[in-house]
Parts: structure tokens; sequence; C-alpha cells
């Protein structure tokens, strides 16, 4: 036996599957109890009644045991060092899911009246009146769930101020050929279409977003898309004059906010020209990320966009009681049913409330040290296109690198990914922004040991590539299982148990 | 606290690496006159034990289904779920993971995942289901972009009956592209098949029903997905509610092709509205224009069976403006927990409490019956919620009830139901936490205010 074989084989070899709960249904035993019905039974006339469902069951503690067996099987930040960039997987604090659990906060129904549920539109205000002002922004609106959801929202917003300001055929949005896929998409979405910017070193291309507009003519022109410090990590320093050339064409700036955690408290998107922006209260304000969600993408925007934005409205009267506003003449509607994501922005809520002021304006600089940090210390084994601190150029709060000349030694990106998980790293955001890169975003929260042996680990594959290239081509070697087959699972897709 | 680690020294280390004098030059890139150098407008910080006081300071402002009986319903219902969900939901490799990118690194969320498609699946009696959407209002408009993505027709039908919200979320995303709404009027309640009949064309793309609909009746999902199937590849589209799926007959088993809810019946708190999750439903046919996460079954190299995200050139990551959604994340934790409650109760649970709600609903609605005055709107069958006219103001009613104590329902004419109606009508519903103590209280309440 090889070496590399030994390792699979010690690391997975007889570590059985966890048997899916279907293959565990243990016929008339279910993992809880009812009390007794109290009241006389009704008929179920026949037309109605259904058949059996076919969901299985089992006891308690081996419920229990299953999702335990599962969450042994999981990367997460806790256990982790997890720079999936554009994603800024935080430090969870605890204090958020406490307050969030607060039975005054996570047993109300939406549909109850405002005097009853003074408490909750008080925090949802307040965090309303906070991300305005970290925006510099007239207006946020808490309702949509994502920051997908936002995009639509913000678009939506746009598009009904312009339809009502005579403009109804702006129906085309710019976008820069490193915005998220959730932009264009967005997009499409709104019945627009998409023109992409070209970005040159990680910067809109100011030349071309001209041309662009001349080329679809400024009067068709709804907004552009910009994300701000880019997907490659990098602050645009012509965010001003992309405002004004914007601006210029009567068209709407719009911040993807995505990557706010390098502005807290240093710039305000507002001050910059932003017109509308999203944030991603999973991504900027330490909410969970649960896995995929729930998410939640508060949307701010101008005065003169605010008329449009959903309905209802978390309001103070002049009482100091709040209340939820429906009189919006202009509104675009609703675009989730109730109110908002509202356990998820009582957590959004005890977050900037930890941090305050400073501690916001601490974090984007911390988050921004350490990407430089790991960038300086990386730098010269894993190359990086726009990384060059003795010129002055330096990344926001995470960094690109295509690591060409490990990748000409014969390994593939997925290989030096793969070889991160060996090592108990989740492997940063991959191919994008641009092709054959990684995507470093290691967050504020982490120590500085987490950080140096971030570094130790990656010189450790540049290291193994040059000696023992098998080790990271045949990687991942430790982890619960070998690499998936992809290709297979979407050509001929299973997406349910039979 | 801002949670970072770093002290003065370590953070002089990393200058001195980087070859910095201050932080300052990492921000150099920003133009001065937009930097915000005079900080934020907001509270000092606040310490743990300080927001541990004004957060539940302010969650002692609210009342609600915790400290008085609820019979709310209307999309969002008190239903009882197991304490183990709590606990195991707050395990940090969830919690604190993110969308299973990595499937090596991820198998514990992909196989729960796979698992609470097959539930979702298995439930409706449908062949599919994804990993979830944002809610049910946002689930039933991606449902008639499904239809209507497939079919390239331009036109859905939906019932007036279906809840308002869902509705008014219908009427934005299809706003602007290009599709049209048609209306189905309703015949004492619920929508006629012949109705669904009168507006079938072959422009038609998708027939929406929600069953039980806003007033709690029970909708003839089978004739009007009969009259939808007229014209080939028209879908019918069922809006259903997970646990009535314990008990009544299913989505498929009514033949819809596609079906949308909202999942927080399963498991999930109320939570004033959010966060909740959308289910999706749907026939094979539809697998390849689904909307949102997919995982599959597959092997690994070594020929054990694993799961991993697939189909992603559906998604807005690889497709972009040609994606068959924007969704990118979705409410991977309630789906979670939605697939604990279903795995803890299995399909008796479920039946139970269905059937518990039933009972419990129908008694309250005959003791309701009794009093003077009050009667219920509609007369076809309901599951877990009726409607009753109220013979007096319902807003009097509902303050009463309140100033004792009690939610009892959602008036129908309230500013929160976008209209739905202008009566004193009052959508009573009943799950399985209520007791005959709490209903007998209830039927008190209303015969002294109505008296």
């Amino acid at each position: 036996m090889t070496t590399i074989e030994a390792m699979k084989k010690q690391s997975r070899g007889d570590k059985p599957i966890e048997p899916l709960i279907f293959e565990k249904h243990v016929a008339g035993v279910i993992g809880v109890d009812f009390p007794p019905l109290d009241v006389p039974e009704t008929e179920v006339p026949e037309g109605v009644a259904g058949g059996s469902t076919t969901l299985p069951s089992f006891g308690q503690h081996d419920v229990m045991a299953h999702y335990t067996h599962l969450s042994d099987r999981n990367f997460s930040v806790d256990g982790n060092f997890y720079p999936l960039g554009s994603c800024t997987m935080k430090h969870n604090p605890r204090i958020n899911e406490w307050g969030a659990a607060l039975p005054g906060f996570a047993c109300l129904h939406p549909l109850q009246d405002d005097d009853t549920i003074q408490g909750a539109l008080r925090l949802l205000y307040e965090t309303r009146t906070m991300l305005e002002e970290i925006a510099g922004l007239h207006e946020v609106s808490l309702q949509p769930a994502a920051g997908a959801h936002g995009e639509f929202t913000a678009l939506k917003v746009i598009r009904a101020y312009f339809a009502d300001h005579g403009q109804p055929n702006r129906t085309v949005v710019l976008a820069a050929d490193t915005a998220h896929g959730t932009n264009p998409a967005s997009c499409t979405m709104c019945g627009a279409s998409v023109e992409t910017v070209r970005t040159v070193n990680g910067q809109t291309d100011l030349e071309h977003l001209k041309e662009v507009i001349a080329i679809v003519g400024a009067e068709n022109i709804v907004a552009f898309m910009i994300t701000n410090p880019s997907t490659a990590g990098l602050f645009d320093a012509n965010i001003k004059e992309i405002a004004d050339i914007v601006h210029e064409a009567g068209a709407k700036l719009y911040l993807d906010g995505a990557n706010m955690n390098a502005l807290l408290g240093r710039v305000r998107p507002g001050d910059f020209g932003a017109d509308a922006m999203h944030y991603n209260t999973h991504k900027t304000f330490s909410t969970p990320h649960g896995g995929g969600g729930p998410g939640s993408g508060p949307i701010a925007v101008t005065e003169e966009l605010a008329p449009y934005l959903p309905i209802p409205q978390v309001m103070m009267a002049d009482d100091g009681s709040f209340y939820l506003d429906r009189s919006r003449e202009k509104t675009i509607g609703k675009v989730r049913s109730f109110i908002c994501q509202f356990g998820v922005l009582v957590r959004c809520w005890a977050y900037i409330s930890a941090c305050g002021p400073k501690g916001l304006r601490n974090v984007s600089e911390t988050a921004v040290l350490n990407a430089n940090y790991l960038a300086a210390k990386l730098c010269t084994t894993y190359s990086m296109p726009f990384f060059d601190p003795k010129n002055g150029k330096f990344c926001a709060h995470e960094f690109v690198t295509v690591p060409q000349t490990l990748l000409d030694k014969g390994v593939t990106l997925i290989d030096i990914a793969k070889r991160m998980i060996d090592y108990g790293v989740h492997p940063p955001t991959m191919h994008w922004p641009i092709h054959d890169c990684l995507m470093v975003e290691p967050t504020e929260t982490e120590s500085k040991q987490a950080l140096d042996s971030f570094v130790d680990v990656m010189l450790q594959i540049a290291e193994e590539i040059s000696s023992e290239i098998e080790l990271v081509q045949q990687s991942p070697l430790e982890s619960d299982i070998a690499r998936a087959d992809e290709v297979t699972a979407a050509r001929k897709p299973i997406l349910t148990f039979k | 606290m801002d949670y970072t680690q770093l002290n003065t020294t370590q953070r002089q280390e990393m200058y001195d690496a980087i070859g910095i004098q201050s932080i300052d030059e990492l921000f150099d890139a920003i133009p001065s006159e937009i930097r915000c150098d005079d900080g934020l407008d907001l509270m000092p910080a606040l310490s743990e034990l300080e927001l541990q006081r004004s957060l539940a300071e302010m969650a002692s402002h609210n009342h609600g289904p915790h400290d008085m009986a609820c019979f709310m319903g209307c999309g969002a219902y008190d239903h009882f779920y197991p304490a183990l969900i709590d606990q195991l939901i707050s395990r940090g490799e969830f919690l604190t993971s993110y969308t299973p990118y990595q499937a090596e690194a991820s198998q514990g969320s992909l196989q729960a995942f796979f698992e609470f498609q097959t539930q979702i699946a298995r439930l409706t009696g449908l062949d599919i289901a994804n990993a979830s959407l944002y809610d049910g209002a946002t689930a039933v408009a991606e449902a008639a972009l499904l239809a209507t993505n497939t079919t390239r027709r331009k036109e859905v039908l939906v019932a007036s009956t279906m809840h308002p919200e869902y509705i008014a979320v219908l009427r934005t995303v299809l706003s602007d592209v290009d599709i049209k709404i048609t209306m189905l009027d309703a015949t004492d309640g619920i929508i006629s098949p012949a109705t669904v009949e009168a507006k079938m064309s072959d422009t038609v793309a998708g027939v929406i029903v929600q069953s039980p609909n806003i007033w709690g009746q029970i909708e003839d999902w089978d004739g009007c997905f009969e009259k939808a199937h007229s014209v080939p590849k028209t879908a019918g589209i069922a809006v259903f509610n997970p646990i009535a799926c314990g008990m009544l007959k299913t989505p498929g088993a009514c033949g819809a092709d596609i079906a949308a809810g909202e999942g927080q019946p399963l498991g999930n708190a109320l939570n004033l509205g959010g966060p909740y999750l959308g289910l999706l439903a749907a026939k094979e046919s539809y697998t390849r224009k689904m909307p949102g996460r997919l995982v599959g079954m597959t092997t690994d190299e070594e020929g054990r069976r694993v799961f991993c995200l697939t189909l992603q050139t559906r998604e807005q990551h690889i497709r972009g403006a040609k994606a068959t959604s924007n969704v990118c994340t979705n409410q991977g934790l309630m789906a979670l927990r939605a697939s604990m409650f279903m795995t803890t109760l299995g399909s008796d649970g479920i039946k139970e409490m269905a059937t518990q709600s039933w009972h419990k609903a129908h008694y309250l609605a005959k003791e309701i019956a009794k009093l003077k005055g009050w009667e219920m709107k509609y007369n076809g069958d309901f599951f877990n919620e009726c409607t009753f006219t109220c013979p007096c103001d319902v807003t009097k009613v509902v303050e009463f009830c309140k100033s004792r104590g009690v939610l009892p329902g959602v008036a129908a004419a309230g500013r929160r139901m976008q209209g739905l109606s202008t009566g004193d009508e009052l959508i009573i519903a009943v799950t399985e936490k209520r007791t005959k103590h709490e209903m007998d209280a209830l039927v008190a309440l209303l015969s002294e205010v109505s008296a």
C-alpha cells in the first residue's frame, strides 16, 4: 500500500456512510408524542381525506444521533478557517442567537396588531435608521429576504421611479464583467436587459463605460450596478467619477453591498453617489449563513426613490410609538409575505449595537488589515495580479490570486482547493471573478494565529506541489469522502431517494 | 465589542509585514472627499450584558402566542414543534456553514437537504423538490415563472381566494416581465372548475389555486386542474399547507404539476413573519428549469454514496442573465428545521397533528355557530381554519379579546389583508396546540362581546 492509499484508508477507509433517514425508518415508532385529543371528533368526508404519506420516522435518540452525525460532516466558521471570498464568513456571536430566541421575539404572529408588538417594531425601526446612517442614504426597506432579493427589489424601485417620471423606456442595466451572477439574473427578473462594462486591473474601465452608454443610448439606461470594493477585492478609486458619468446619463448608481465589510464607518455609499444599494446582513452584520440562508437583504435608497419602496414600512409616530405604514401610494407593492426576515434582523440589531460606531470602523479596518497581511505573506508564492504593496497597491477586505506558477507544475485549482480541505481549511471562492483564481476573504474576526496557520498551510501545499505532487493531485486524502462525481450528478440527476 | 482579536503588538507586526506605517495607507485608494472620517452617528457600543438587558426589555414589550391564546393563521400557524429542533439547529456545524459548494467539506448539509427534498416530494405527492425558497409567497411567484418559462406562454390564471399577500407578491414579480395575471372569481368561497374552464386558452401557462384557501375552505384541486389540463402542458399549480398534506389529498394526488407553499408550519417559529421557507415541488419534467439550489445523489471517486449541489448551470452564478431565477442564498437553516421536524414526526406524527387540528377547528366552529348572530361565511369543507361573519364590529371583537389575553383570529378587512374584504369577518385558525379550555374561553368572549 502506498502512503497515499494508507492516508485515505486511515481517514475514511472503514468509516461508514451515514444512512439516509429513509433507510432508518421503523414502522410505528416516532420521535415525539402528543396529548390525547380533548374534543369530540368530526368525521373527515371521503372527498377530501387523503391516503398516507410515506415520511419515515424512528425514535428520538436516533433522530439526535442522525443529525449529530451529519453535523460532524460539515466545515463551519465555528470549526474551520472559512475564507470564502465575497461571502464574509465572520464569527457569529451567540448573543445574537440568544436575543432572536427570546419568546417575546420568536413567538410573534406576523399579522398581530401594532399595539401588541411595540418592542419588535422598535427594534426594526432602530435597525432601519442604523442602516440608513451606515449607508448615508435617505431610507431603508427591511423587506427583502436576501441579497439577490434586495437587488431585485431595488431595481423594481428604480424602474418604478423612471416609469413615474415618464421614462419607461429605460430598460437596460449596466453591470461590470466581474459582477456577482445575481446582478444580471436580477435584471432579467425585472424585465431589464444587461450590458457588460469591462474592468481593467479590477477597476471599472471609464472609457468603456462611456462607450457602452453611447452605444446603448443614455436615455435607455436604468442603472449601473457596481460592487465596491469590487469583486476583485479593490476599492474603485474612480467611484466619484463613475457616479458622475452615470448620473449624467440620467441613470442611477446601484451599489451591490456584498462587500460592505470593507467600508463600514470609512465610506458611506450615499456619499460617493450611490442612489440605491442592498446589504447582506449575513455577510456584513454577522447573522449566520445557516448552510445557505436565511439571509436578509435590506435596501437603502435616496429620497427621490423612497416613495417607491415596498410596503409595509416601519415608522415612528409623533408620540414615540411605532407602526407599520401601508400608505405609500407609489409603492412597488410587496416582494415577500408579511414584513421581513425579522429573526435575522434581531441578530443584525444586536451586532450593530455591540459594535457601535467605533467598532464598525474597526471591523472594516481589521478586515482590510487581515486581508493585506495574508496577501503580503503569500504573494511571492501565490501570484496576485492586483496586489503590489511596494507600489501602494493594496487589496480591500479580500484578494485574488491566480497561482499560475503552481498550476504550471501540473496541478489544477481544484487540486489546491481540495488539499486545503485536508488541512481543515474551507477552500476560498474559485474561478471567480476571473478564471483560475482563488478569492480569499479572511474577515476581521480571525486571530493572528489563525492567519499565520493559514499561511503555513498554503506554503505547505505549494511545497508539496514541488516535492510530492500526488498528495495534492489526489486530495482530499483526509476527508470523509473522496472527490464527488459532479458530472454524473448533473447528467443523470437523482434529486430524491427512491 | 466588535469581535476582532488583534492586540496592538500584533497589529504592528502585521503593518511591518505589509510595509505600512498606519492603517490609513490601506484606504488610500478612497478619495478623501468621500471618506467618512467624522464617524457614524450611531449609539455607542453596548456590552453583552447591556445587550441582554436591551433585548429582553424590547421583547417584554411584545405580546403574542407565547403569552396569549392564538387563533391567528392566514399563512402562519402556531404549531407545536419538538424541543430537540432548537437544540440541534444550534450546532455551529450547521448554523455557521454556508452553501455547500465544496461537497467534500459539506456532506452534512448536503445529505440533510437531499433528505429534505425527498420529504417534500413525498409530502406533496410529486417527484422532485428544491432545497427551499424565501417563503410561501415567493415560492408561488417562482412556480408561476417555472410554468411560464417551461411553456413560453404569457398568462397565468390565479385564484382570487389565494392569500392576498401571495397575490400581491405575484403581481410585483410578474409586472415587468410581460406576463398577464387573470384572476379567477370565487363561487361560494372557492373556485369552480367551470370558472377555470371559461378562462382557459392556449396562452395559459398555469392555473394557481390555493387549498385550503384564505378563507380556510378546501378547494376542488382535482376539478380545477382537470380543466387546466384541457390545454396541453398547462401546469396545475397547487398552493398547499404542508400540515394539511398529512391527512388531506396531496397536490400530486389531485393532479397538480407544481406545488408551492409556506413551510413555516414544519418546525419553524412564527418569528413575526420570517425567516420562513418557501416549498417548491414539481413533476420530474420540470427538473432542469427549477429555481434554487438542488442537491443530487452521486458517488465519489472511491465508489461511496455522496451528495453534491447539482444542475448548477441553471443558476445565477453560472448562467447570469439566463438563469432560471436570481435566487442565491435561500433558507437553508429553515429547511433543515423542517426536515428535522418531519424526521421526528414522520407520516404518523404529522397526520396526528393534522387530525387534531381538524377536530379542534371543527369543534370550535360548531360552538361559535351556536352563538347568536355568528355565522359561518362559507359552508364548504375546511381544514384548520374557518371564517365567521360577526354580528358586530370585528375590530371591537378583536380588541375585546386582546384585552382578555386572546388573539381571536385575523380580521378579513384588516389593513394587512390587502383589501380582501370590507365586511366584519374573522378568520379563525386552530392548531393542535389549542386546548378545549382555550376554545371554550374564546367562545365565551365572543358571546360576551356580541351580546
